[in-house]
Formats: structure tokens, sequence, C-alpha cells
């Protein structure tokens, strides 16, 4: 059985592309692969146009693409600042000095608003602190390509909509984001562009409110009869 | 980010010169020819102690096969120098032969990870061992014997000694400070999260062990060199390797001062214990294992900022951790992990 089946798509840069999909449908497998969790058994994942298939995420971080998962993992040992440093120490811009490192991962820090718990130990802080690190930490690697799993589970109304204002800022810094989300509001609200995805196959693809109109989709969130019914009431 | 020093903090910066001068200084007092003895053989200890905690410690791959490295140093000095090299020179040899195994045996072992990898160790420290006791050019089960054409010098030995453990432990409070130091810690804690953050581990881990292997290998020619006689079975033997494993165990894992304090008290119970009581001390590092895993899994040096706290009774709120803390361990936070 394939997770995914012929998904193909393009990411334009500088935008937020959510993909959406009911339980199972490989969207973070989708990520995995892209990422180089997984190796595809067939397929080419291309980043500015060099192939970049099956490369380690370790070098594909120095690339530029980083990712975030649904899980957190933070370094529990260490301080929520040194989570970070370690992001800006081995990402893209691979920063030697530690003042500088923990110069930039504090302004990581400020942008998720972590900066008041930068000394604290990682395992100390709540889930939802733990998320924003998760975060914090992708960011901090300097990313051109934004991968983000599920960033908003477990997060309050108003974290989220933090959240969302966070995403729009790290685009208008130019960095552009694939974004993966069980919640519908807030996907539908920060989104330049959805792609849905049902059983490994992209279902559909547009704009927020040319997707959530689009017949297919419908009938694979609420099945068909639901969507019969509403066709003759 | 520098923050002024404390009493705490300037005991942790002068302390090590403070023993390095004692060390240095002690001959002037003309102490016994034993007590420089159990010097010398508590430095090499300590330096093995040293190099296996960067591994072990500070990466978390707990390597059993540290002998190999110990063996590989004590038979590339002995060897060059009955080629005629100097031993200095073969010290350098030992280290770099050392390294050389290093990556040969993390190449394929580091593909493995937890106990798979300590398995690893395991199969390779004893194909070593036996490879090396069915050699011609080791002396096999009959030993090796370095002779040395300038009078046997005590001093001599002990300086080596003390500039090995020096070394090691400069080596380790820059990597222990460094990004590197850093990765290392990711790594030890999650692998797979370290590599979403840019960072290498297989690579990492083939360096670190290199390093370590380098400073074993010294360790082994300074070691071989004043025993001036020994055997595959003694220096590539099983029991090696655990006791460097066990030295930063009992001392602090993952600490450098609890992989010097393991050294110490390890190399003093071997060298005086084993004389007046043989077999003692395998009973005396078992209860410190036990003890020490049951109750404080950061070893000696865990017991001891634990009772220092009860004396001093916190003054400040020492919650949050910094980059020295690798130094001085962080109170068990870590939880119990090997």
């Amino acid at each position: 059985m394939a997770a995914l089946k012929d998904v193909s798509f393009d990411i334009p840069e500088n935008q937020i592309c959510g993909f959406i999909g009911p339980n199972g449908a490989g969207k973070t497998t989708l990520f995995s692969l892209i990422t180089g969790a997984v190796r595809p058994s067939a397929g080419q994942v291309h980043f500015r146009g060099k192939d970049v298939t099956g490369m380690s995420s370790a070098a594909l971080v120095k690339r530029g693409v980083a990712r975030t998962h649904q899980v957190v993992r933070p370094f529990k040992a260490m301080s929520v600042l040194e989570n970070v440093q370690v992001a800006v120490h081995y990402g893209r811009h691979a920063v030697t000095r530690t003042a500088v490192a923990r110069e930039h991962a504090m302004e990581a820090l400020k942008l998720v608003g972590l900066d008041r718990k930068a000394n604290v130990l990682a395992s100390a802080i709540s889930l939802g602190e733990q998320k924003r690190l998760e975060v914090a930490r992708a960011l901090a690697t300097a990313p051109e390509l934004l991968l983000l799993d599920e960033i908003c589970g477990g997060l309050t109304g108003s974290e989220t909509g933090a959240m969302m204002e966070l995403l729009h800022r790290i685009r208008e810094g130019g960095t552009t984001i694939m974004y993966v989300e069980h919640d519908m509001k807030a996907i539908m609200a920060v989104c330049d562009r959805i792609t849905v995805l049902n059983f490994g196959q992209k279902l559909a693809e547009g704009k927020p409110e040319e997707v959530q109109n689009d017949a297919s989709v419908i009938e694979a969130y609420l099945g068909k009869s639901t969507f019969r019914d509403k066709k003759r009431g | 980010m520098k923050r002024p020093l404390g009493a705490a903090g300037w005991i942790k910066v002068i302390l090590p010169w403070i023993l390095l001068a004692g060390l240095l200084l002690l001959p002037a007092t003309h102490p016994s020819d034993n007590l420089i003895r159990l010097l010398f053989i508590t430095a090499v200890w300590t330096t093995t102690s040293l190099g296996w905690n960067l591994l072990g410690g500070m990466a978390g791959q707990v390597s059993f096969g540290f002998a190999v490295f110990f063996g590989l140093g004590a038979y590339t000095t002995a060897l060059l120098m009955h080629a005629g090299h100097s031993p200095y020179f073969g010290f350098v040899g030992g280290a770099a032969i050392a390294m050389l195994a290093s990556f040969l045996i993390g190449l394929p072992t580091f593909r493995l990870r937890g106990p798979y990898f300590v398995i690893a160790t395991i199969g390779v420290t004893e194909a070593v061992r036996v490879i090396m006791n069915n050699l011609d050019v080791t002396g096999g089960a009959s030993g090796y014997r370095i002779t040395e054409d300038k009078p046997f010098s005590p001093l001599e030995h002990y300086y080596t000694a003390i500039a090995a453990v020096a070394l090691a432990f400069v080596v380790s409070m820059v990597i222990a400070g460094s990004k590197f130091g850093l990765a290392l810690r990711a790594i030890k804690q999650d692998e797979d999260a370290a590599a979403d953050l840019g960072v290498n581990p297989f690579t990492s881990k083939l360096w670190i062990h290199a390093i370590a292997a380098g400073l074993t290998g010294i360790a082994g020619g300074i070691y071989a060199r004043r025993a001036a006689f020994f055997y595959p079975g003694d220096v590539f033997a099983f029991q090696t390797g655990i006791s460097i494993l066990l030295m930063p165990v009992i001392g602090g894992i993952g600490t450098v001062w609890g992989a010097v304090l393991g050294g110490v008290v390890f190399g003093m119970v071997e060298e005086e214990l084993v004389v007046h009581f043989p077999n003692l001390h395998l009973l005396i590092y078992g209860s410190l294992l036990i003890v020490i895993i049951l109750l404080e899994p950061d070893g000696l040096l865990g017991l001891l900022r634990r009772l220092f706290r009860l004396f001093r009774r916190k003054r400040e709120d020492s919650g949050s951790p910094d980059a020295d803390q690798i130094l001085w361990g962080r109170g068990g936070v870590e939880g119990r992990k090997f």
C-alpha cells in the first residue's frame, strides 16, 4: 500500500501553502518525503531547481529547508535558549561564535514570544510553549522553505491567533511556508493556496475559498450522502 | 550574556590551575616513589576517563570498546620505540593509530543506536583482543617488552602523565563550551531532532569518537612505556574497557569534573586497595555502581553537589542552566540515563 501516490505540485516562492486532508491522507508522510526522513520509492523532490530527493534532513537544513514535528521534540535537559542556539549554529548560516548565536537565538525566541523563558529548561515549559519552541528552532536555522506540521494542536484560541500572525511575519521575511494543520479556521485564514490530499492522492488545489467550495473536497470530508442531501435540500 | 562570577564561579576557574600547580610542584617536596607511581597511574586512568566521557558522557554513545584504543596506543608506542623512535613520537603515533581505528570501528557501528551500538562495541573489542593475541608482532600471550637505553626516571613518566591528563582536561573543556559540544548534547538527547536542526549526528559521533580514541591511545602509550612489559590479554582486555567506562559513570557521567573525580577514585582504589586486599576493588566498584544507579545518577560529583547544597542552603535560585553546567552537571534533571 502506498501512503502517497502520484502527488505532484509546485510551491511558489514567498507564499503560505496549506495542506489539508482527512486523517491518513498522507500529509505528514509528504513532509517526511520532502525533508529526507523517508525516501520515496518513486518520484523526485526539487528545491530551487536542484534535485534533493532523499537528501538527509541535516543537509537540507544547510540548503534552507527546515521542518517542525507534530509531536514536539525539545532537548529537555537544555535551556530554551540553548535549544534554539543549536539551530543557529548548525542552520543555513552556520554561525560559529557563541555570543552571536545567542543573539540570533534570542531574536527567534522573541518572535514566538518565548524570550522571557530563555533560561528555563525546555522540560519545564508548557506544551503550548514547547510548540512555539519547535517553531523558533526551525526558524533559527534561517530557512528559505519552512515546513510546519500541526503547530497549533493543543494551543488556545489566542495562542493560535498569535501563531497565524507569526506565519505572516515569517513570510514577509521572505520565507516560503508549507503548512499542515487540522484547524480549518486557522489554515483557511492564513494560507495563500491550499492543496487537499485524500487517501494519498491530490484531490484539489487552489485558493482557500475555491477549495472550500470544491465538491470533491466536501465529499471527502463529509461523505457523499451528506453532500447529496445538501444539494437536494 | 556574561554574568559576574560568584565565589563558586571563581573556584571553578582557579581550581584546575591550583591542581596543576600542586601536581607540578609536588616532586620538589621529595615524595615517596610510591606516591609518584600512584599519581602516575591515576593520571593515566583519568586521561582515559576524560576521553571516554567525551563520547559516552557528552554525546551519549556508551562504548565498551575503549580497550581497543588503549591497547593500540600501548603497542604503537612500543613498536615505534623498538624501531628507534622517541617515546614522545610513539605517543603521537599511538594517538594517530587509535584515531584511525576509531573511524574504522565507528563507520559501521554508528549506524546502530542505543543498546545495539553498545553490543557492537563489545563484539569489536573482543574480536580485536583475540586477533592481537594471535599476532606475532604483539608478542601474543607471552607479551611484549620495551627496553630503553636511558635509566628509569619515575619523574619523567609522572610529568608525561600529568601533561596527558591536562591535555585531556583542556580538550574536554574546550569542547564542552563550543558549538560542537552543544551539538553533542543535542545528539545525546534526541538524534533525529538534532538532525532536523542541521546537526549531522553521524559525522559528529565519528569525530568525537576519534578525539576520545586519540586521548585514550596516548594514555595507553604512556602506561605501556612505564609498565615496560605488557601483553594483549592485559591492555586489550574487556576488563580494561569496563574500567574506562566505569570511571566517568562513578564520577558523574557527562561532566568534565565527574570524569576527573571518577578517574582519581578509580586510580586510588585500583592501586592502593588491590595491593592490600586483592579482589576487594571489585566489591567496591560493584557497591559504588549500585549506589549510584539507585540514588544518584550524576555520580559522586552529583553526591558532592548535593552535600554542598545541604550545607549552603541555596541562597539564590540556581534553577537557570547555562553552558558551564555541562562542567558541573545539572542536578539530575536529565534523569537516570545510564
